[in-house]
């Protein structure tokens, strides 16, 4: 009140100065103190806000949040509280973008100006690492109590916890909420159809030549456009995950095997092996055909060229829509085109084919079936004030029924992957029917070579593999461009350490 | 008349005296007797000041990160000083980004530069074909599109409404439009230009065609905004003008030339800057239908650099510089060489 009868009182003076010279003094200050006032009750007015004081904070999507208060299906908070998390304690999901790239920037200036909340952050397997060596998380080795730690430590995916362990002290930084893998989805009606037998496909996965014949005799019988669907546009998920599936099935790897995937800086470049080459030139039978000079001999044209312009979400409309035979894609595809209303049995899932037995691979650890490793970790904000709270929720989150509640509502891979020998597919969904090749995608799950480097790395091998793809570059002259690159960012850190 | 002692210092004195009272502090006082115009300056300092430290200290902060390494781990985001070595790294083609500011290397024949890799993958040169032809082709045909406007026409107004639409369409949205367009599956845009010829199979994965997508995209959306800040200048010219000239048996070429167009001229100028500043720093387009990688211009570099998840502050840091010097270069190109036309720029 008093700023806009301060205000009032310099607008009439203000138009007083006009016509006597005796209200020109008052006018100025009256005009001074009114807009410093009003400037200062605007700034004051801006700070402040506040939360409930037993209420954590926690990042993820839109059907997390859902999930969490259960909108429609079983509630993650109340799992929670049953898990032996205090009564008082709520958990509050701040719904971000789902695009994971754009998460990880919300993060980086969250955590790099040192703010909370949030008190825990979701963070991707794909990048976590760098925000570890970047000192921006804390501990959780020294946290959490000795019997979690243990049940964490003896009884999760080894794959996901090692993208969640500080690569020098091995101590766990973070606390795998979900692992994620690639699995190769099919119609098993069509290839059925075409004379053959996939009754063997769920345990034992057909080579790459003979799934190429498949999915293209398959296709050209039910008329369908496509054989084969996947992800190749210039993204990280070429380079984490769709290329290093076939890379590896292939015996190869992006730094001499998975001795060396998360230390950068003495790792020795192999992207130019034979290995490596044989996996892009399979890629280029598939794309184009063989017509292509550089396309591996006796695998037939099954994926349009079209796939080095499709993510996750356009490759899979072909296949959702009945148009492709064979399509690579994560879990939450096989829940939707699972159900009884859409594919129901008819939905194949079977491990990833392979051209190289893992005894006959030329890195170590590379070799027969390989499955991406994706998914997802929780995070304590180091700049949390609620420190043990936070714990706590974390502390819950490791709990059996908790993780069974996230796999009903939200199809999320339990990190204790033999929970899913138990699952029923009428309580959980239609993944359950798979739950046989998941296991098996978590055995044989290949994790991305993920450091502080990574993120540049990876946009490099991406735009190389890319162009040799589409065609643009042979596979050597592409894997060469890639080899120098990556020597000269493993050379960069290096170089960094030594100062 | 004993009191009455020195008169004219009593007088003066206690107006003096008067005055102190009633404003009460020096400083007030000395405001108080500004003039009208100084006054004015006053009140605009704090502002000015405000102002000048938002746009500058930025500036500067960055420049002074620039200087420094790059350190991927660790809590500390910064190395130590390494003087111009990032500039250098851009400038050569070294640096840590999957697509280069500029890879230029010199060579002994003709035509005596060579590219490292295609131009259309360099940030630097897609930046400024991006915005010299987009401007160019948004002015020529916003000027038509202001022309038609400045006619008397039945449904005039429906046409003005056309023309004005793609402007009112928000950038992810124009984005998203030209994306399915050329998605095979979706739009007919790639069967279309591949049956003319134009284009190649995938033409959001190429580098070349991406850059003409965008283009037309940006133009398309454009060529509106360049148009109705024409029509403004258009309508401000003085019909009797022509009335005369017709007299005077000026051709309608020669009435173009001699009255249209250095009329227009300011307003022209200055829809130019406009168009201009906002192409160097085309971002979002891209970002919403080929992305960064196919199309990079120099905002994608920044964000890249900055926001790509390898913390390299002081590669990001020096890219944003450069971006900045060089679109404040090309805009003192307008600056600079119409600083005289009437009622233009400065």
């Amino acid at each position: 009140m008093l700023v806009i009868k301060g205000l009032e009182r310099a607008l009439f003076f203000g138009m007083g100065q006009y016509t006597t010279d005796r209200t020109v003094g008052l006018s100025r200050r009256q005009y001074l103190t009114a807009t410093s006032v009003a400037a200062g009750v605007a700034v004051t007015g801006c700070l402040g806000g506040a939360r409930g004081e037993e209420t954590i904070v926690m990042t993820g999507d839109t059907d997390f949040e859902e999930a969490m208060r259960g909108d429609d299906g079983p509630a993650i908070q109340e799992a929670l509280w049953e898990a032996g998390l205090d009564d008082d304690i709520r958990v509050e999901v701040q719904a971000s973008v789902d695009d994971t790239d754009q998460r990880m920037q919300a993060y980086q200036s969250t955590l790099q100006a040192g703010r909370s909340p949030p008190d825990i952050f979701m963070m991707d397997s794909g990048w976590t690492l760098p925000f570890i060596l970047r000192e921006q998380t804390t501990s959780m080795t020294e946290l959490l109590p000795d019997d979690v730690l243990e049940r964490v430590e003896g009884e999760y995916l080894d794959a996901s916890l090692e993208t969640a362990r500080h690569p020098e002290t091995e101590e766990l930084h973070a606390v795998p909420l979900f692992p994620d893998f690639g699995l190769m989805q099919y119609r098993r009606d069509y290839v059925e159809d075409a004379g053959y037998d996939t009754s063997g496909w769920d345990a034992e996965p057909p080579s790459w030549e003979e799934f190429a014949e498949a999915a293209a005799d398959a296709r050209d019988e039910a008329g369908v456009d496509f054989g084969y669907t996947t992800q190749a546009a210039s993204y990280e998920g070429l380079a984490c995950c769709t290329f290093n599936e076939v890379m590896t099935t292939w015996g190869g790897a992006y730094f001499g095997g998975t001795g060396a995937l998360f230390e950068a800086g003495e790792r020795e470049v192999t992207v130019e092996s034979e290995s490596v080459l044989d996996a892009i030139r399979m890629m280029r039978a598939f794309i184009h055909g063989e017509d292509d000079e550089h396309a591996l001999d006796g695998f037939p044209q099954i994926a349009p060229t079209t796939v080095v312009q499709w993510t996750e979400e356009e490759s899979l409309g072909p296949f959702a829509a009945g148009n492709a035979v064979m399509h690579r894609n994560w879990p939450f595809s096989v829940m939707d085109l699972g159900a009884e209303e859409e594919f129901g049995e008819d939905l194949g899932v079977m491990p990833m084919p392979y051209a190289v037995s893992e005894d006959d691979a030329e890195f170590e650890g590379t070799g027969g079936s390989a499955h991406a490793l994706g998914g997802w970790h929780l995070v304590l904000n180091p700049n949390t004030e609620r420190t043990e709270m936070a714990v706590e929720v974390i502390e819950a989150f490791t709990h059996e029924d908790v993780m069974l509640t996230i796999f009903e509502a939200l199809g999320y891979i339990p990190p204790e992957v033999e929970l899913l020998d138990d699952v029923d597919e009428d309580e959980v969904g239609p993944l359950a029917r798979y739950s046989d090749q998941i296991q098996q995608a978590a055995d044989n799950a290949i994790p991305r070579p993920v450091t502080d480097i990574w993120p540049e790395q990876s946009s490099v091998m991406a735009q190389e593999i890319h162009a040799a793809y589409r065609g643009a570059k042979s596979p050597e002259q592409a894997m060469g461009d890639l080899a120098s690159r990556l020597d000269r960012s493993e050379a960069d850190v290096e170089e960094q350490d030594g100062d | 008349m004993a009191t009455d002692t020195d008169p004219d210092g009593g007088i003066f004195g206690d107006e003096s005296e008067t005055e102190r009272d009633r404003t009460g502090n020096p400083v007030v006082n000395w405001m108080e007797n500004l003039s009208e115009a100084a006054y004015a300056y006053l009140l605009l300092l704090p502002a000015a000041a405000l102002l000048s430290l938002i746009a500058f200290y930025p500036l500067i902060m960055t420049f002074v990160m620039s200087l420094q390494e790059d350190r991927t781990r660790g809590l500390e985001p910064l190395g130590g000083f390494v003087g111009v070595e990032n500039y250098v790294n851009i400038l050569t083609g070294n640096a840590r980004l999957a697509r280069q500011f500029m890879d230029v290397t010199l060579s002994g024949s003709f035509p005596f530069i060579e590219f490292g890799v295609p131009i259309l993958q360099q940030a630097l040169f897609v930046t400024l074909g991006f915005a010299v032809i987009s401007v160019f082709f948004e002015t020529v045909i916003g000027f038509g599109q202001a022309y038609v406007l400045d006619q008397d026409f039945r449904g005039r107004r429906w046409v003005r409404v056309a023309i004005i639409l793609p402007w009112a369409v928000p950038i992810v949205i124009q984005g998203m439009i030209f994306f399915l367009l050329f998605q095979p599956e979706v739009g007919f845009g790639s069967d279309f230009m591949q049956w003319l010829g134009v284009f190649g199979a995938d033409p959001l994965a190429d580098s070349q065609d991406s850059f003409i997508i965008v283009l037309v995209a940006d133009i398309w959306k454009s060529a509106a905004f360049m148009a109705l800040l024409i029509l403004a200048g258009l309508q401000s010219v003085d019909r009797s003008l022509y009335d005369v000239a017709r007299v005077a048996g000026a051709s309608p070429l020669q009435r173009f030339k001699m009255i249209t167009l250095p009329l227009v001229l300011p307003a022209l100028l200055v829809a130019m800057l406009f168009r201009t500043m906002d192409a160097m720093r085309v971002y979002g387009l891209i970002e919403s239908t080929a992305g960064c990688t196919t199309v990079p211009s120099l905002t994608c570099l920044v964000v890249e650099a900055m926001f790509g998840g390898t913390r390299i502050y002081g590669t990001a840091a020096a890219v944003a510089f450069m971006t900045a010097l060089v679109i404040g270069l090309i805009i003192s190109v307008y600056v600079f060489f119409f600083r005289d036309t009437q009622g233009g720029l400065t």
